[in-house]
């Protein structure tokens, strides 16, 4: 495989025309491309729900819906943003970038890319399709613990379980379809070791997704056949038990998180050493900490149900077990830190994001511990403490690390530069508002109001308001930054191959826009060993 | 195809077709569970449409690899592919086994009041917390749901039927391991020979496996019979439906056996199917010791 | 004492098959030989943990679900 040539006929080096294009596409820049778009569509959707979450919160009292729609709301705002935008989002990226970053023409499996993305459409539909059915759309919360969606749910949570399978296929095969690519598709002359963090934070998220997806498909078919055949898995009057419905959940659950932060850690990796103009601090011990995390997030599950009964020894060892995990993420942490200590730094748009995701992040992982403690948590369970702790681990980290890379990779994926003004003046509006937004939500939490409520006491008044106008501007930031996202595309000055003079990595050794088919030749070793986080 | 080009397939019709079939065949089922009139006859159609969308897809795939599209290299992608698509199978099956040992290592016994669970038994008269037969055995009682608890009058023996169908799976395991082996000798009447005496004796399995329901459904065990009766349904359903498409997979390797597609080194998909075999068969091997005896 | 055997007897089982999978992973001929020689091995020791499940029925070292039932309904 050392001098491989294009690999079929003269039309395989163009897209076809058309809108079936889309449709039949086996390209991994095209299937990239529509994961994108899919997510970015997705994430207004649930952004919207979220600006009806906080246009009710706005002031005390049922202002604008009932009870029911809220929780509707609260429920598919959950759902839709972590299976419907961050995980798809990434994936997406995965599909852009890992091949490029690999020195390989394609995916390993080109055709189950294809069928790995749409499936999520149709998945997205029935999904949302449950908002216009009798009883409305699920409202038992995305967690979706049972009885809640079993005994006392509406007809609309058999879609919603489809719809998760669906989903879950479409994860699990996107995952097989990256290890394969990984492990198979790299270049001959690349080491695992000179891999790109991206691709290594990616191949260990792809064995979280295979490892714990099916779970959840388990946890929902468990649910369906409760819900419809008269099974008791979840019903204590015949000897099941609710709490394992979380057990099942969590088990899943946990490894998710990890799901939608550890590609994150690897964005954020590739673009702090770019800007600093360092190689990435400590390469080897960041692979070894993200495989730490991957393992350690299988045994912590039950974290998040210190409330819900377990024996104290359990509490226990799941409460030590988790401080462990800080132990791993301080390393990359650290790492980041050391990687700008006494580098030339510039500060372009997606510098900004990937610092203030190292800063906000920590915050939020800050707050994990303060839950993680069993004894604290039971102050804090399900208060909007825990709601403030994974906004900031969700939204400024995942969904931060996103829009870095965003910025970072745009130039690459249409060959021409944002307009870095705009660009700048959306970071500022967006840091600033999602911090009014969240931060206050902590001291709501501390202070004792419970999440997932329409209407709450007169003391929760103040910050509740600050927070819904922290929300409304944030939501507002998404318009700057669709308007900018498309101004680059249509009117945006040509960009050069390698738009940061300080980036690593094949993908910048490709035309400006990279081909349709990239690497038809692997990269030598000498190309390599330069575009690696070594050097 | 030389060893050193990269494969590349052209676009294709088949994801989207399969997209619709499967999503055709859940909104169909989901209707059908709420009694909605058209439900099945969409079920029918998803399902046709998914069947048709995997014998296009893979019928393709075989094509070309019979054509000699493929190299090296798509073989182990094919082969990572369905390596972790199987590790997948094995994670849902943790997941039921799972709910298997929580029911009967922990709650169970919770309800019956072990550990600092005392009052339990008081608050719940009538409860029965013994394995088989874990749900109110007060007659009339019923689940939250309000449907109503079927209490089995027999118990489920794992002797017998259960016994003789675990040797039948494990006869599959040898015969297939024959098969295989013949076929790594390159010869190929052994290899049809002990093929159809594998596929042979899945189907005895399945047959012997309805016998096996037909008795424990008319003993009172159903799904409404508490948690053993939804353990031991859901892990054997699943199980048997897995030991379906095992069969379904083996007959159209027979199929390409007959054919000449395979040589003594190059088989995948014959030992991604074999391996897939084996799995069914290990499942298997984990619920008759921990369904049916430990 | 005898469901610890079984136990241990499972997860060979499951080790020899898990060796069959990497086995099918790495592919071509040395491949394909650790894959058979893995999956005779777990024939093997499939048929070896029958043995023994009968063997403890019949001696009485475990005992069925259904019997450990019919001790408690007795009851």
């Amino acid at each position: 495989m050392t001098t491989a040539t294009a690999s079929h006929d003269e039309h395989h080096h163009g897209p076809e025309k058309g809108l079936m294009r889309w449709v039949k596409t086996t390209n991994h820049k095209d299937i990239g491309t529509l994961y994108l778009w899919f997510a970015f569509a997705m994430l207004l959707i649930g952004g919207a729900l979220a600006m009806g979450i906080r246009m009710e919160l706005l002031q005390p009292g049922l202002q604008l819906m009932d009870p029911h729609f809220f929780n509707q709301l609260t429920t598919m705002h959950g759902l839709i943003m972590v299976f419907g935008a961050i995980m798809p989002a990434f994936v997406g990226l995965g599909n852009w970038l890992i091949p490029m970053m690999v020195g390989a023409p394609d995916m390993a499996l080109p055709r189950m890319n294809n069928w790995s993305f749409w499936i999520l459409p149709f998945a997205g539909g029935i999904l949302l399709s449950t908002f216009f059915m009798e009883g409305g759309a699920p409202a038992f919360g995305w967690t979706f613990y049972a009885p809640l969606s079993t005994t006392f749910a509406p007809d609309s949570t058999d879609f919603f379980i489809f719809a998760v399978h669906l989903l879950g296929f479409s994860s699990i095969m996107g995952a097989i379809n990256i290890i394969a690519t990984v492990l198979n598709m790299r270049a001959p002359k690349m080491k695992l070791m000179d891999m790109p963090l991206f691709v290594w934070t990616w191949l260990i998220t792809s064995f979280l997704l295979i490892g714990a997806m099916p779970v959840l498909a388990g946890a929902v078919t468990m649910m369906l056949t409760d819900r419809n055949f008269g099974t008791a898995f979840f019903d204590a009057t015949g000897g099941g038990d609710p709490v394992m419905f979380q057990h099942i959940f969590w088990f899943f659950g946990h490894p998710e998180v990890y799901i939608m932060i550890l590609p994150a850690f690897g964005v954020v990796s590739h673009i702090i050493p770019t800007f600093a103009r360092k190689p990435l601090f400590g390469y080897s011990s960041m692979v070894y900490a993200t495989a730490s995390i991957a393992f350690l997030s299988y045994i912590v599950w039950a974290h998040h149900m210190f409330l819900t009964g377990m024996p104290v020894a359990g509490e226990l060892y799941f409460m030590y077990a988790t401080m462990l995990i800080a132990v791993p993420t301080g390393v990359k942490v650290f790492n980041w830190i050391s990687t700008m200590w006494r580098g030339s730094m510039t500060f372009e748009t997606p510098m900004l994001w990937a610092v203030s995701f190292v800063f906000l992040f920590t915050i939020g992982g800050f707050s994990g511990l303060m839950l993680g403690i069993a004894p604290a948590d039971i102050q804090y369970h399900d208060t909007y403490f825990v709601v403030a702790h994974f906004h900031y681990v969700l939204v400024t980290g995942a969904l931060w690390s996103i829009i870095a890379a965003t910025f970072y990779w745009l130039p690459k994926w249409t060959g021409k530069m944002y307009n870095e003004g705009l660009a700048k003046v959306h970071f500022w509006w967006a840091v600033i508002s999602v911090n009014v937004l969240f931060f206050p939500q902590h001291f709501l939490g501390l202070a004792g109001m419970p999440r997932r409520i329409p209407d709450y006491s007169l003391q929760f008044a103040d910050f509740n308001m600050i927070s819904s106008i922290g929300g409304f501007a944030f939501g507002a930031s998404f318009i700057l930054f669709t308007y900018i996202v498309i101004d680059c595309i249509r009117n945006g000055k040509p960009a050069t191959a390698r738009p940061w003079e300080g980036a690593k990595g094949l993908e910048w050794t490709l035309a400006p826009k990279a081909q349709y088919h990239s690497f038809n030749t692997p990269p030598s070793r000498e190309l390599i060993k330069s575009e690696s986080q070594h050097s | 195809m030389n060893e050193k080009e990269y494969y590349i397939p052209d676009g294709t019709y088949w994801p989207i077709i399969g997209s619709i079939g499967i999503s055709i065949l859940l909104i169909g089922f989901a209707n059908q569970m709420h009694g909605v009139s058209w439900g099945s006859s969409a079920m029918v159609l998803g399902f046709a449409i998914t069947v048709f969308m995997l014998f296009g897809w893979l019928g393709q795939v075989v094509n070309e690899s019979v054509n000699g599209q493929y190299n090296q290299q798509v073989d182990r992608s094919f082969r990572w592919g369905m390596s972790w698509f199987i590790f997948s199978e094995v994670m849902f099956f943790a997941a039921f086994f799972g709910a298997l040992f929580y029911a009967r290592m922990l709650s169970v016994p919770w309800l019956g009041g072990a550990d600092n669970n005392i009052f339990t038994p008081d608050l719940w008269n009538g409860f029965s917390a013994t394995w088989q037969q874990v749900a109110f055995t007060t007659p009339g009682t019923t689940l939250q749901s309000g449907t109503a608890i079927s209490i089995p009058t027999k118990l489920v023996e794992a002797t017998g039927l259960p016994a003789l169908n675990t040797i039948l799976l494990l006869l599959s395991g040898v015969t297939l391991t024959l098969a295989h082996h013949a076929l790594r000798s390159d010869n190929r009447n052994q290899v049809i020979g002990w093929l159809v005496a594998t596929i042979t004796l899945g189907v005895a399995f399945l047959g012997f496996q309805v016998m096996e329901y037909g008795h424990a459904y008319a003993d009172g065990l159903k799904l409404t019979s508490g948690i053993y009766g939804s353990t031991f349904y859901m892990l054997t359903g699943f199980h048997g439906f897995h030991v379906t498409l095992g069969v379904i997979m083996l007959t159209v390797i027979l199929f390409r056996v007959q054919k000449g597609h395979f040589s003594a080194n190059n088989h995948f998909a014959f030992e991604g199917v074999a391996w897939y075999w084996h799995f069914v068969d290990v499942v298997w091997l984990g619920l008759f010791v921990f369904v049916y005896w430990v | 004492m005898s469901s610890v055997i079984i136990i241990v007897i499972i997860v060979g089982i499951l080790l020899a098959l898990g060796s069959g999978l990497l086995g099918l992973m790495r592919g071509g001929p040395e491949g394909s030989e650790k894959m058979f020689r893995s999956l005779v091995v777990r024939v093997a020791l499939s048929l070896f943990l029958f043995g023994i499940l009968m063997l403890s029925g019949y001696m009485g070292w475990i005992e069925p679900n259904a019997v450990i039932m019919d001790a408690t309904i007795a009851k």
